[in-house]
């Protein structure tokens, strides 16, 4: 479970972030939902420790992020928004690198990675080098990667870019795999439609702040429009033209 | 922890030993390049000095019939007389000959009557090139107008020892052979400490600008594995690389001695196994300090070209004290032994010399490298506990 409570991130003159609280849950898909330059990657990349926030907290399964950065990191696996393979090491390698990072090593670690090959279908491009993979396979192998370790709470930051439609397909049935299996996933979007058609929580941020959350169906009546997308605009409109 | 600084060690070797041009750059071009281009250099000095010094001095002489005691005198002391050109003075002014000996019609009779017979040595004194052989031409005319000398007061009864030659001065030169040897391979330890910053030189801005540009810098940083301990490793990888180069540089150098024909020279150079094993020693702190310093000026900058770009300053840095030793020759000084570069190089060079190393300074040489080395350590270990590392 991840807990963001009442984070704020100011960059410069810019605010990135401002007080933006959420929870999500085990067993949930937790979709961050917004337009460009909203504040999306900011907010994971407090939650996954690599930047601080200037004020508030952020918890996961119950470590905090200032007081215990290393128990959060393992349990925690990030898929960033560029999926950042080293290109002349195999998949494989990539993977296993990352375990030892964590961890990992010896037997366990041999299993867990040929686990994951196995889990992501990986096991065509194993042991090329990253350097031509295409970008569904990079993302596979970077999720795989995240993964290696056995976090219950994954981060995920615009996974489907540059997917096509059957790479976002598989990708979409392996998110719902991992919810099945009762990990916390998150992940940023700011496409409508795939948010609609994975997430159980909705958190919609504009300019910063979070603007709606709650399911679908909690969404739509908030806003008294039935098409998703159209609640969406009105939500995250409405925040722009109060700043504005 | 241990484990996890190994793990970053061996992924960091063996990625860039994946990497053609930086095999290249650590294997071949940063340790032969110097070796190599001192062979070619050398063998050029030696073979324009031993071309000077054996061939017979060329000398076209006017009127040799006038003089054929003086012309045999010549030819017994390696000179070879040639035909003389038709005008002289033209011919040296035009710097067809370096100088052409001039025997006027009237010498056989100034000669035979005992009075001082004239000669003309046609030379251009403003040609630096010719000055050699001219030189060579008028102490073979000195002295034989020094012998004819004696032989006329022997035949006099006067014995021409203290006579002629009231003052005997002797060239007594100081340099020992390894000494003058120095001097020509002055530049040497430049190009060992030149390898050690090549061998780190792409493994230190890969494993920091690279992994940025690459975005691989920040799942890394979401891993487990503390800060402090990932930058010792990466630091460990380049200087690896720094001090491989420099091995190579040293048995490279060692194995092209084989091909400079140094001993023609009459000079010996103090490079047996064990000196190159100091060698490689005295040398080896500086790795340390020189993969901090990559490291860091990398960590500073935003991509490949940019890192690329702020490192080729570094190449200038041991070339400073190189410059100024050469420029002003210095004994080996204690505030010297604080540098790094330029106590390596100083060392170095006692090495070459065939000098005995100080071990004070050789203490402080490898202290202060180290201290500096750790300094800038500390400082990329902070730089990465930064936020703004991410760029």
């Amino acid at each position: 479970m991840i807990e963001v409570q009442n984070i704020s991130k100011r960059f410069g003159a810019v605010q990135a972030v401002q007080d933006a609280s959420f929870i999500a849950p085990d067993g949930h898909i937790t979709g961050l939902l917004g337009p460009n330059g909203a504040g999306k990657s900011t907010t994971l990349r407090i939650v996954s420790t690599v930047i601080r926030a200037d004020r508030g907290n952020v918890r996961v399964d119950g470590s905090e992020v200032h007081a215990d950065e290393d128990a959060v990191r393992l349990k925690l696996g990030v898929l960033p928004h560029a999926s950042g393979l080293y290109p002349r090491l195999s998949a494989r390698e990539n993977i296993r690198y990352f375990g030892e990072l964590n961890g990992l090593y010896g037997k366990p670690l041999a299993a867990r990675v040929e686990e994951l090959i196995a889990l992501l279908e990986i096991d065509e491009f194993a042991d090329r080098k990253a350097k031509g993979f295409s970008q569904g396979q990079r993302i596979k192998v970077a999720l795989a990667r995240a993964m290696v370790h056995g976090p219950r709470n994954l981060v995920l930051d615009e996974p489907t870019n540059g997917l096509d439609v059957m790479a976002t397909r598989a990708l979409r049935g392996l998110i719902r795999k991992l919810r099945e299996q009762g990990h916390c996933v998150v992940f940023s979007s700011h496409i409508m439609q795939e948010v609609a058609a994975l997430c159980d929580d909705i958190v919609i941020i504009a300019q910063g702040r979070i603007v709606a959350r709650g399911t679908p169906d909690a969404l739509r009546a908030q806003t008294g429009e039935q098409d998703l997308e159209e609640a969406f605009v009105k939500l995250a409109g409405d925040s722009m033209e109060r700043s504005a | 922890m241990m484990r996890k600084f190994w793990s970053v060690l061996r992924k960091e070797i063996i990625d860039n030993l994946r990497d053609r041009r930086t095999l290249l750059t650590v294997l071949v071009f940063g340790p032969l390049f110097g070796p190599v281009f001192y062979t070619v250099m050398m063998n050029a000095i030696v073979n324009q000095q031993i071309s000077n010094r054996d061939q017979p001095l060329k000398l076209p002489v006017v009127g040799a019939q006038y003089a054929p005691g003086l012309i045999e005198y010549l030819k017994q002391h390696d000179t070879q007389i040639e035909a003389a050109p038709a005008d002289p003075r033209v011919a040296v002014g035009q710097g067809k000959q370096d100088v052409v000996l001039v025997i006027g019609k009237d010498y056989t009779s100034a000669f035979t009557a005992g009075n001082p017979a004239t000669l003309q040595l046609v030379e251009d004194a403003s040609r630096q090139s010719a000055a050699k052989n001219v030189r060579r031409a008028r102490n073979l005319l000195d002295a034989y107008s020094r012998e004819i000398g004696s032989l006329r007061l022997l035949a006099r009864g006067i014995n021409p020892g203290g006579v002629l030659a009231p003052l005997a001065i002797e060239d007594v030169d100081v340099s020992t052979p390894r000494s003058r040897a120095v001097l020509i391979l002055g530049f040497l330890p430049y190009f060992f400490l030149f390898a050690a910053i090549m061998g780190g030189f792409y493994l230190a801005i890969d494993a920091t600008a690279g992994e940025r540009e690459r975005g691989s810098l920040e799942p890394l940083l979401t891993t487990s594995i503390p800060r402090t301990t990932l930058v010792c490793a990466k630091l460990a990888a380049v200087t690896a690389f720094c001090a491989l180069s420099l091995a190579l540089a040293v048995v490279a150098f060692y194995f092209c001695q084989g091909f400079i024909h140094i001993s023609q020279l009459d000079i010996t150079v103090n490079f047996d196994p064990r000196t190159a094993g100091i060698m490689f020693l005295v040398a080896a702190p500086f790795t340390v300090f020189i993969a901090a310093l990559l490291t860091v000026v990398a960590s500073f900058t935003h991509s490949y070209k940019e890192a690329q770009t702020w490192l080729s300053f570094v190449f200038i840095l041991p070339m400073i004290p190189a410059f100024g030793l050469m420029l002003m020759p210095a004994q080996p000084a204690w505030w010297m032994m604080v540098i790094p570069t330029m106590s390596q190089d100083v060392l170095m060079t006692s090495l070459l010399k065939g000098e005995a190393l100080n071990p004070g300074f050789v203490a402080m040489s490898v202290g202060s490298t180290l201290l500096l080395g750790l300094i800038l350590a500390w400082v990329a270990a902070w730089l990465y506990r930064q936020e703004r590392i991410l760029g």
